[in-house]
């Protein structure tokens, strides 16, 4: 009997693993390193999953296929280059992101329009723990302006492509552009990410 | 035409993931030749990974299983990055994102793979990502004016080459491009595609040059057209 799903909280009694080192133990071929790596950061590949493709289901097979895809692709990642982190969460960003926009060529693309009620920024699960991180990740986010914190969150929380993100903000293309880079320049000095 | 600065600005979109296949494919091939592009979508990247951390949703109970289950029946891919000399891994940095985006991944250092891929095109690629580490390989690049590229990456010490062929123009209707490695005149078909398309070409050591030509749908025997692109090896 495999132990249950886990979630990661900091804090918390263990050490938690490192997800670099785990993720070259999985490009080894260790599935119980895989099994560690999905322990840590599987509830935020979903959440990612959920809140981008909207059906829990949906976002239950990105999250799979993201895995899956670590488990082929990790002798890939190369430490010098960014966290393992990062590297899994753009994996799920992107795989998320391009299942949202097939499915949605693949049916009526009117109900995207229909948006109105601003960027959902409550999507957490009530049983999770709220981390230190992610209320850093809010703070950051409330210091942006408001265009630039649309901009961002509809490309990236939304999958929407940045044209579409110009016309859902009534704004023009080299605006969104802007704002976006600002923006992300902004959050990176809030967060303290090594540029 | 896009300028280079413009192309500049796409770094937050994409980083973001904002970007629409054509502009990402530019945008990618850029990022090849743009060293202060690729500082600044390490920080974004790794600033828009924090994003995606800033929630947690707990899963099924046996979604576990299922990732492990799935795992225990999927062939990993090898790189041969361990075997590299110390000389070689100096270099890697650059040819590691060359060999990303030349296989049609995306990303950071060699992050995101788009497409699973099944083992037929894995042991190929295999074979591409040698020529793509291999510490003499050379690469070159035409460029199309809708953006799209074709371009060749070839190791003398493999004595193979890469030829990565990315969103050209239609070649129209009932029509193909048809990849041809000439060796003094003589063209060998290499394969066919329609707008993209990765092949790896063996025995080149013997090539003068890469010519891609527009062919009826299956290809031809021998070139019917002129080239629309050629390449010296």
């Amino acid at each position: 009997m495999a132990e249950p799903a886990r979630l990661h909280v900091a804090g918390g009694a263990a050490e938690p693993a490192d997800p670099s080192l785990l993720l070259q133990r999985v490009a080894r071929g260790d599935d119980a390193a895989l099994g560690q790596l999905y322990d840590l950061l599987g509830a935020a590949v979903l959440a990612l999953a959920r809140r981008i493709v909207r059906d829990p289901a949906r976002a239950e097979e990105v999250t799979q296929e993201v895995f899956v895809q670590a488990w082929q692709t990790a002798a890939r990642y190369d430490p010098s280059r960014g966290s393992a982190r990062t590297w899994l969460m753009t994996l799920a960003h992107r795989r998320a992101v391009d299942v949202v926009r097939h499915d949605q060529a693949a049916t009526d693309r009117e109900d995207r329009y229909d948006w109105s009620s601003g960027p959902d920024h409550d999507v957490v699960s009530e049983t999770v723990t709220i981390r230190l991180e992610q209320q850093q990740v809010r703070r950051c986010l409330d210091g942006l302006t408001p265009l630039q914190r649309e901009a961002i969150e509809l490309a990236y929380y939304q999958g929407h492509t940045y044209p579409e993100v110009a016309e859902l903000l009534d704004a023009n293309l080299a605006t969104v552009k802007t704002r976006m880079r600002d923006g992300l320049i902004r959050l990176r000095d809030c967060m303290g990410v090594e540029a | 035409m896009t300028g280079t600065n413009e192309l500049h600005d796409l770094v937050a979109p994409y980083a973001l993931d904002a970007l629409e296949p054509l502009e990402r494919a530019r945008f990618e091939a850029h990022l090849d030749t743009c060293e202060a592009c690729f500082e600044e979508l390490i920080g974004f990247a790794a600033t828009a990974a924090r994003l995606g951390e800033a929630h947690a949703e707990t899963p099924s109970t046996d979604l576990r299983d299922r990732i492990l289950a799935q795992a225990a029946s999927t062939p990993q891919e090898r790189v041969l990055r361990t075997t590299m000399p110390p000389r070689w891994r100096r270099a890697l940095p650059r040819l590691a994102v060359a060999a990303a985006l030349l296989l049609g991944v995306a990303g950071v250092g060699g992050y995101v793979v788009e497409h699973q891929r099944v083992s037929e095109e894995r042991d190929q690629n295999v074979a591409i990502s040698r020529v793509l580490g291999a510490a003499d390989a050379e690469t070159s690049t035409k460029s199309f004016s809708n953006g799209g590229t074709v371009r060749l990456l070839t190791s003398r010490e493999q004595d193979a080459a890469v030829v990565v062929a990315r969103s050209l123009p239609s070649p129209g209707e009932g029509k193909v491009y048809q990849v041809w490695m000439v060796s003094k005149d003589v063209p060998t078909s290499q394969g066919t595609f329609t707008t993209s398309g990765t092949m790896l070409m063996k025995g080149v050591s013997s090539a003068d040059a890469l010519a891609v030509t527009v062919e009826p749908d299956g290809g031809s025997e021998h070139p019917t057209s002129d080239p629309v692109v050629t390449i010296p090896v």
